[in-house]
Parts: C-alpha cells; sequence; structure tokens
C-alpha cells in the first residue's frame, strides 16, 4: 500500500524540467530554445540588487535608460523592479504565463516557440501524456508501441515487469518481456495466424482465397452479420451459413440442409434423393412414382392402402370405377359375390357375410341356424345403431 | 346333369376362359367332372353348393390356378399338395366339414386370402408351419371351434382382416397387437371377457377400420365403453387403470364362461359319426406303410433308394 500510494504521489508531482530532464524530446527542444534564446531567466533590478539567480550573464552591459518592456513597450520608471532575461527586460508584472498570465512559480518557465509558460500550462499543452496511466510525463519519456510511457508505466502485458530498461519484444500488439514473449509463442505453436491481423487465431479460423483469417474480420456479404468460422465461400463472397444455404443452393424438405448431390424435385420442395420417402414405410422413391395427399408423398402401394383403392380381391390398384361396400374396394371386374363368383354391378342386391358381398342365391343356401343366427346379429347392430 | 357339367368344361376349353364356374351342378368328385384334366390352364375355379367329398391330390397339377372356391360342400380333408401350388393366392373352403387343414399348409407361397368359415376347425387342427402363411392379408375363420387363438399370429404381419366371429374364445393373444396392418376385426359371439391391452396399437377405429365384438360375456367397464362408442373401448384398453384392472383380472384366473351357444345344428357337423370314422382310418394306414418302408433322401432331397425292410 505504502509503496503504491508512494508511487502515486511520485506520478502526480510535476518534476521541473531543465537540463537534467532525461526526456530526449524536452532536451531537444530545450536545446533548439537555448540556441535561440540563451539561457534560464534572471531577475534584474534597476536599483542594482540582483534577484533570484541574477549573477553572471549579460545583464551587466544593459543600459537601462531607453529600456522597453519586451511584452508591453513600456519604459520603466526609476525604482520599478525590472526582470532581466537572456539580454530582454519586462516588467515584473508583465513576466506571467503566456498562458494563464499568472508569475511563474518560483519564477520557473518554459519557453516554446518564443512563448513563455509556466510548468503546469507548459505541460498541458506541449508533455507527452503517459498510454497507461493518462498523466503527463516529465523526465524520462518512454517511447515505445506508437505512445509515449512513463518508465514506471511501460510494462509486460502480460507479467508486469517493468521493460524500460531492459527492453521489450512486440507480440500481437502487446509490448512484452522475452520471458513471456517465449510463453506465448510455445502457445501459439500450431494454431493459425491471421493472415489480417497476425493474431494466433483463437477457435475456428476462416479460409479465404487461400488465406486464413479471424472469421470476425468478416462479414456476411447478403446479411452483414459477422460471420463466424462455419461461414461459406461462394463465387469469391462470404456468406454466413443461413444466407449461404438460401443462395441458389436447395435445401432437403426433410433434413433441412443443403443438397449438394442429387435434387429431387417435389411437392413444391428439393430433396436429398434418399429423403424423399413414403410418408407410411418411409421407404425413398428413388425415382419411381408418388402420390400426393394432403400435403404428404406416398408410394403406389401405400397411397392405394391408405386412401382406400386397392381391390379386394386381385389386390391390384383400381384404376377407374370402383365398387366401394364393407370398407373395401372392388375394381369392376372383380366386384363379384364372395362364394360363387357371379358378377354383380350397382344394381345387384347382395348380403353382408363376415363384410363380404353375398349374392341372394348363396345366401338362401345358408343353412337356416347360420340365417338365423346372421339375422339376429343383424337386428342387434340395427338396434345399437338406432340408438347410439 | 353330367352331360351340361361337360358342355361347361368343354366351353370353358374351347373359348380358352381360365375360369371354370360350376356353381351348385350336384357335383361329388371333382375327378368325375368329364375333361376336367384337360383345362391345366385354368386360373380360378369356382365349385360353389355342391356335394364334393375331397379334393384330388392332383389339384396342384394346375399350376395356374389362383383362386379356388369351395364354399359349401362336403369336404372333410385337403390334399397336403396345396401348399405346393404356386400362384394359389384365394382359396376359401367356408361350410365344409373340415376337422383340420392339412400337413405343412403354411408352406403356401403367395396365399392372400383364406376362408375357412364354418367348419369345425380348432386351435389343435392347424399345421404346426401354419403361421408361415406371412403373405396372408385376410383370414376367416368364422364359426369353427377356436378356443384359445395361437400367439404365433403375431406373425402373419400383412394381415388386414381377421374374422374369429362365432368360435369359443375364452381369451385373445396379445400378439394381435403385432399386426400392423390389421384394419378388419371381427371377434363378436365368442366368450370373451377381457381385451389384452397391448390391442391399444391397433388402429381399428377409423371409417376404413372394422371392429366387430358384440355377443360377449365382456367385463363391465368394457361393456360400458361399447355403449359410448368404439373408439372409447380403444382409449380405455391403452389407458394405465384398464392395465392395473387386466393384470387383476388374469392374475386372478377366473374360470372362463360357459359354452352358451349349441353347434349341434351346423350343417359342418352332420353325419359326425361317419367323419370320425373316416377320418382316422388314412392315418392308420399311413403309420402302418412307415413302419415297413424306409426312405433314404440325400442332400439335395431326391429319394436315392426305396427298400422294403
Amino acid at each position: 500500500m505504502t509503496t503504491a500510494s508512494r508511487r502515486r504521489q511520485q506520478l502526480f508531482s510535476l518534476q521541473p524540467l531543465d537540463s537534467r530532464t532525461q526526456s530526449p524530446l524536452f532536451q531537444r527542444r530545450r536545446l533548439a530554445q537555448e540556441e535561440d534564446m540563451g539561457h534560464a531567466p534572471q531577475l534584474l533590478s534597476l536599483n542594482g540588487h540582483a534577484g533570484a539567480g541574477g549573477e553572471g550573464g549579460p545583464s551587466a552591459n544593459m543600459s537601462l535608460g531607453n529600456a522597453v518592456c519586451e511584452r508591453c513597450g513600456e519604459g520603466f520608471s526609476m525604482d520599478e523592479e525590472i526582470i532581466n532575461c537572456n539580454g530582454k527586460v519586462w516588467h515584473k508584472e508583465c513576466f506571467v504565463c503566456a498562458q494563464c498570465f499568472q508569475p511563474f512559480p518560483e519564477g520557473r518557465f518554459f519557453e516554446f516557440e518564443g512563448r513563455k509558460y509556466c510548468e503546469h500550462d507548459f505541460c498541458v499543452l506541449f508533455a507527452p501524456s503517459c498510454a497507461r496511466c493518462g498523466e503527463f510525463i516529465s523526465g524520462r519519456v518512454i517511447k515505445a508501441m506508437n505512445s509515449s510511457w512513463h518508465p514506471e508505466c511501460f510494462r509486460c502485458f502480460i507479467c508486469a515487469k517493468v521493460l524500460a530498461d531492459e527492453g521489450f519484444v512486440k507480440n500481437q500488439g502487446r509490448a512484452l518481456c522475452r520471458d513471456c514473449n517465449a510463453n506465448e509463442k510455445a502457445k501459439g505453436l500450431g494454431k493459425y495466424v491471421c493472415f489480417k491481423c497476425h493474431c494466433i487465431i483463437e477457435g475456428g479460423h476462416l479460409k479465404w482465397k487461400g488465406e486464413v483469417y479471424c472469421p470476425y474480420h468478416f462479414n456476411c456479404y447478403t446479411c452483414g452479420v459477422e460471420l463466424t468460422a462455419d461461414a461459406r465461400e461462394k463465387d469469391g463472397e462470404l456468406y454466413c451459413l443461413r444466407c449461404h444455404d438460401k443462395m441458389g443452393i436447395p435445401i432437403c424438405g426433410a433434413c433441412r440442409r443443403p443438397i449438394e448431390e442429387r435434387v429431387i424435385h417435389a411437392m413444391g420442395k428439393t430433396w436429398h434423393v434418399e429423403h424423399f420417402v413414403c410418408a407410411k414405410c418411409e421407404k425413398p422413391f428413388l425415382g419411381t412414382r408418388h402420390y400426393e395427399k394432403k400435403g404428404l408423398a406416398y408410394c403406389e402401394i401405400h397411397y392405394h392402402q391408405l386412401f382406400g383403392n386397392i381391390c379386394f380381391v386381385c389386390n391390384n390398384i383400381i384404376n377407374g370405377d370402383v365398387f366401394s361396400a364393407f370398407n373395401k374396394a372392388w375394381c369392376t371386374n372383380c366386384f363379384a359375390c364372395s362364394i360363387c363368383d357371379r358378377k354383380m354391378n350397382q344394381k345387384t342386391k347382395f348380403f353382408e357375410f363376415d363384410q363380404k358381398p353375398v349374392c341372394k342365391n348363396c345366401y338362401d343356401k345358408f343353412p337356416s341356424e347360420l340365417k338365423k343366427r346372421l339375422k339376429k346379429a343383424y337386428d342387434e347392430a340395427l338396434k345399437l345403431g338406432k340408438s347410439s | 346333369m353330367s352331360s351340361k357339367i361337360k358342355k361347361l368344361v368343354d366351353e370353358a376349353r374351347d373359348s380358352e376362359n381360365p375360369e371354370l364356374d360350376l356353381v351348385d351342378k350336384g357335383i361329388g368328385n371333382i375327378l368325375e367332372i368329364p375333361g376336367f384334366a384337360s383345362l391345366s390352364n385354368l386360373s380360378k375355379l369356382v365349385l360353389a353348393h355342391n356335394k364334393i367329398t375331397s379334393v384330388p391330390p392332383s389339384i396342384a397339377n394346375f399350376l395356374n390356378l389362383e383362386t379356388i372356391i369351395l364354399f359349401n360342400n362336403h369336404i372333410e380333408e385337403l390334399p397336403t399338395t396345396l401348399s405346393s401350388m404356386p400362384k394359389l393366392k384365394i382359396l376359401n373352403v367356408g361350410m365344409n366339414r373340415l376337422n383340420s387343414l392339412p400337413r405343412g399348409f403354411g408352406a403356401c407361397p403367395v396365399l392372400e386370402v383364406l376362408d375357412v368359415t364354418y367348419n369345425n376347425l380348432s386351435e389343435s387342427s392347424l399345421p404346426a408351419n401354419f403361421f408361415c402363411l406371412d403373405t396372408l392379408r385376410a383370414l376367416y375363420v368364422g364359426d369353427n371351434d377356436f378356443e384359445h387363438m395361437p400367439p404365433e399370429i403375431g406373425r402373419l404381419k400383412n394381415l388386414q382382416i381377421l374374422v374369429l366371429r362365432d368360435n369359443d374364445l375364452i381369451d385373445l393373444p396379445k400378439e394381435l397387437g403385432d399386426l400392423p396392418r390389421l384394419r378388419e376385426l371381427h371377434v363378436q359371439g365368442n366368450r370373451l371377457t377381457v381385451l389384452p391391452p397391448e390391442l391399444g396399437s391397433l388402429d381399428l377405429v377409423g371409417s376404413k377400420q372394422v371392429f366387430k365384438a358384440g355377443s360377449n360375456p365382456w367385463v363391465t367397464p368394457i361393456t360400458e365403453q361399447f355403449q359410448i362408442g368404439v373408439s372409447h373401448v380403444f382409449d380405455y384398453i391403452r389407458s394405465d387403470t384398464y392395465k392395473y384392472l387386466y393384470g387383476r383380472h388374469i392374475s386372478a384366473g377366473a374360470s372362463p364362461p360357459q359354452k352358451t351357444n349349441d353347434k349341434s345344428k351346423k350343417i359342418s357337423r352332420s353325419q359326425k359319426k361317419t367323419n370320425a370314422i373316416v377320418a382316422n382310418s388314412p392315418r392308420v394306414i399311413a403309420a402302418a406303410a412307415a413302419a415297413v418302408v424306409v426312405v433314404d433322401v440325400d442332400q439335395r432331397g431326391s429319394v436315392v433308394s426305396v427298400s422294403d425292410l
């Protein structure tokens, strides 16, 4: 805790900028200014009392008689304090920060492009700020990864070791110490590296035009959604799976997956050959004829079995007229008395015997005890039918 | 009479009509039909309402026969050769005096409709391979003497119509529930009290289906459901309540209801005494013959040698 708070104090306290400042930027600027402007400010007094830092320098040769203030251009009264700096003079009240117009604290100023600033305003205007903590940097500035850093803020992205003196390795946009970099490299071995961001691709990769990418660099050509690893390429464009499936590539009406081989077009849908099956027996039609009923497809046998057009006698599908009786169907050729096989037509009267038609001739030949029983059962059924 | 039959046979042969209609001609023996053997490409033979007492084994020589109707005759036994007929699809031997079906009958290769209504058959008179008839789509066994239907009935996977009307059935096998194509079931006039819950898997309540179950001594809850409607019966036997009741009913092991129907007047029963003698005597002879003849059969199944012991 104590070290942390101390460090924060260090971070927040402003360091004076001078020839000892280790910032190369500042030193470059300072030297350039010094060539133009000479040296540190001097506080002079007209009556010969030298102010702080007033010893030495070119002030000794100053003639004050016609001297005017650098800032306001006015002359000086006799016992007024005059500030001399690099051979120029100011009224005391004119020697202020170009930004805040306040006297320089402790007489210290920073000059840039001919203007003098107090330390605070100079920092605000010109000092770099740290990419990590956001504070101004005075003193040593670490320039790395296109940013400026406090030396103590420039740390390994992984282990937080200070890197200012040791040096660093750039790894996927991160500054790493050598150890961590080695570890990272080992971890990423065998993984794809994105052709665009050069990062190791975590999770699925996306192949496009022969290169490997992080899928999220791309969006679906149709719907714009950010792509995932299951995106598909078609004609040089990338599509999310949904859009890819919808585009011209037929989708099987049964399994809802794209059909890449033979396509069956039927019932207004497309089908895998092996998925277009009879709704009853679930056998694929494989190109044989199918029959549609209420949105379902049936094979010949089951269509007729379910929808009733198989002849009870010959067991064939009835094409043409159908005789229907007793929940059965007959083709015209087979509709006959179930006992004597005499042909019957719409007008023929017949009896029911075990749900089969029996002509009157045959029924009359039944033994009387059977006829009695049949009659009884018939009457009972009739009674039940009436009562319910 | 015989000349009239001869005329019909000749007509059929001359016109190459593959269907022969000899209904109600007073025929007593198929072999006595004049010129019958010459109709070799016959596909349909209708001999209903005659007095035929037996079917000759040579009937199997008519390789094209698809339909044989022998309804209302006096047949007591069918030849074993029937099962070798390659095209036989419809066999109607209703209203005869059959006490059994021939040995190996289940080997009929393409039989689709079998009608043995109104005979004297029971579970003990079926040949062992009877339920191999998996091409069967309709089985008419009404007016016979079954007390139990063998559970192997579940093997007749193509069965669509099953008529068990007016037998002596005490229960139904739960394997009936294994017949996915069944759409017509007649069990009226039996001694049934409960339905196995497995029958709940059948679809017998639609407009294309038939379920007849009247004249049975059903337990009260089932009777009540029948009064509301057949669909309620099936809903009910699918319920857990019923499964529980059914389990209790079965484990209680109540004695089956008595027979109420008097079958003595059935015409299939007439001349019962002579039937018994006629039916038994050929078997005795066959057994005696087996004792003195050894038939060697090689692996391909052809007879190699016949020797007297």
